[in-house]
């Protein structure tokens, strides 16, 4: 594989937790502007982990996807009962506030003779670990699918139990799910710690993939995107979500010819998607059909 | 079975129950009669603990449920059928029916399994589409599928609102005519309508509610001896 491959795929791998994150939200009914906010706690709290503490790899991706999962359930928190329009105001100005307060976030420590940490609107840069582990990039693009794929059959698990059924009847009539006996809140507040601990897995990732990383990497362009993906790829499974970042930063990064048009041509597409197929390519009704089909052949 | 006391809810700083008591008894069918924004479906989802009342108390059985959350009052028995939202759309017939006996899905697979056997029983026709997507069943089968998710609980009583919304008189007929037969079967039902008419055809006691106060209670064969309520819901007797 290429260089310019590697770096295409582990982008796509990456923003894939974000379109996750954003996807099981959807699922829940709500929609959030502001999973970008988990992608960067993950991203700073892992990085930090690394270059200023010291620890390993492994436990700064768990500190940086609890720290987002923590912040996920406290603003979830306060957010749960706030529906539709409001709900996802709610999580962009969260996105924002986070967004803007890093830019003001300056803990710098001296680690071997040089100061490491964020650095307020001059970013977080020098997380070393790749290159202090020769870890290639072949090599981090294989730790991020696996861990993608690890998060993909969880999911993909969870739904077909019985709490997966429950999330989606929440999503489709929280009072009808309620008079089932489904504890709706309940549904909803873990569904978005959950989306938190996706987004900031991934974040954690991003940080140590870029070694560099600054507060407007985390804008709302980021979160919207992540939500995109959802609603072209379809909400009915989580490999949804895939098809879109797939379809998106695969497909049309892919082609040179409308380089420059990609935005365009992205939009574009979302808004027939959204004409043609409200809920996705893979939306409920199509998930359902393809079971069926493949249980009688 | 049921006794409702002094049932204030409201929504924000507006009252829409203003203290409603009423009791429905075992093995009776108790309809709800009132006009728009009288407080019934507010009453309906009060009761079933969806909606948390500012005060009063909810007894089933003399256990007071008040407060507590809707998965408990269904644990007491207490199974709603909410108005005119009545299936999950985008799931199967036999999703639907499972979604009913949600509490009990994991613990009692061979339990849910003969409650759908004899949901099926019950209803034929929703066998034949037991693998449809129910948001392309007809608004008569969604009711009928509502009903028959709703008893997957195996409820004491069951409320239903309005189960007669917006349904051909040969549905509504068909409708009703089930909600006897369950009542036969031991099940109370707690009826909500405004088809006064049918009804009182079947209810063994009604009340009427209207902005958030029971102003009648009483048996059908006492409304006719009331001109007010003659003439306000049923229509004049003499043209």
């Amino acid at each position: 594989m290429s260089e310019y491959a590697i770096s295409v795929a582990s982008n796509m791998g990456m923003i894939a937790f974000v379109a996750l994150s954003a996807y099981v939200i959807l699922v829940v009914g709500e929609i959030s502007f502001g999973q970008q906010a988990y992608f960067g706690i993950g991203a700073y709290m892992s990085g930090a982990a690394t270059a200023m503490w010291g620890w390993p790899f492994g436990l700064a991706l768990a500190v940086g996807s609890l720290s987002a999962a923590a912040a996920a359930f406290a603003i979830g928190a306060l957010t749960i009962r706030l529906r539709g329009l409001y709900f996802a105001i709610s999580t962009l100005c969260f996105a924002e506030m986070l967004r803007l307060w890093l830019n003001s976030v300056h803990v710098r420590v001296e680690v071997d003779g040089e100061m490491v940490g964020p650095d307020g609107a001059e970013g977080f840069g020098d997380i070393r670990w790749i290159f202090e582990n020769d870890v290639t990039p072949l090599e981090f693009m294989f730790i991020i699918y696996g861990l993608l794929g690890a998060v993909l059959a969880f999911l993909l698990l969870v739904e077909r139990s019985r709490l997966g059924a429950a999330l989606r009847m929440v999503g489709q009539d929280p009072l009808l799910a309620r008079s089932q006996g489904i504890d709706a809140s309940a549904c909803k507040l873990l569904a978005v710690m959950f989306a938190g601990l996706i987004a900031g897995l991934g974040g954690g990732l991003y940080a140590h993939f870029a070694t560099y990383i600054e507060p407007n990497v985390f804008n709302v362009m980021l979160g919207v995107h992540g939500l995109a993906y959802g609603l072209i790829g379809g909400l009915g499974t989580a490999l949804g979500p895939i098809i879109g970042v797939v379809l998106d930063i695969g497909f049309l990064e892919g082609i040179r010819a409308i380089q420059g048009y990609r935005m365009i041509v992205f939009g574009g597409l979302v808004a027939i998607l959204l004409i043609v197929m409200p809920r996705g390519i893979l939306d409920e009704t199509r998930v359902y059909r393809i079971k069926r089909w493949m249980r009688r052949t | 079975m049921l006794e409702v006391r002094d049932l204030v809810t409201a929504y924000g700083t507006i009252e829409a129950l203003k203290g409603v008591t009423l009791s429905a008894k075992q093995g009776e069918i108790t309809c709800i009669l009132g006009p728009n924004g009288a407080g019934k479906t507010t009453l309906m989802y009060s009761i079933a603990c969806i909606l948390k009342p500012v005060s009063g108390s909810v007894k089933v059985n003399d256990t007071e449920i008040t407060g507590t959350s809707a998965p408990h009052a269904l644990r007491c028995g207490i199974a709603l059928v909410p108005e005119n939202r009545l299936v999950f759309h985008s799931m199967s017939v036999e999703e639907n029916l499972m979604a009913g006996a949600y509490t009990r899905l994991s613990s009692d697979r061979a339990g849910v399994q003969a409650d759908i056997d004899n949901a099926y029983a019950r209803f034929p026709s929703l066998k034949d589409r037991r693998a449809q997507i129910a948001g392309t069943l007809s608004g008569g089968e969604q009711q009928m599928l509502a009903v028959a998710r709703a008893m997957m609980s195996r409820p004491k009583i069951l409320m239903m609102d309005e189960p007669s919304l917006g349904l051909a008189p040969l549905i509504v007929a068909e409708i009703f005519s089930i909600i006897r037969q369950l009542n036969d079967e031991g099940v109370s039902i707690v009826l909500v309508e405004q088809n006064a008419h049918k009804a009182l055809q079947i209810a063994n006691r009604f009340y009427l509610l209207d902005q958030g106060r029971v102003t009648f209670s009483g048996t059908p064969g006492e409304i006719g001896e009331d001109d007010f309520i003659q003439r306000a819901y049923l229509g004049s007797k003499v043209a």
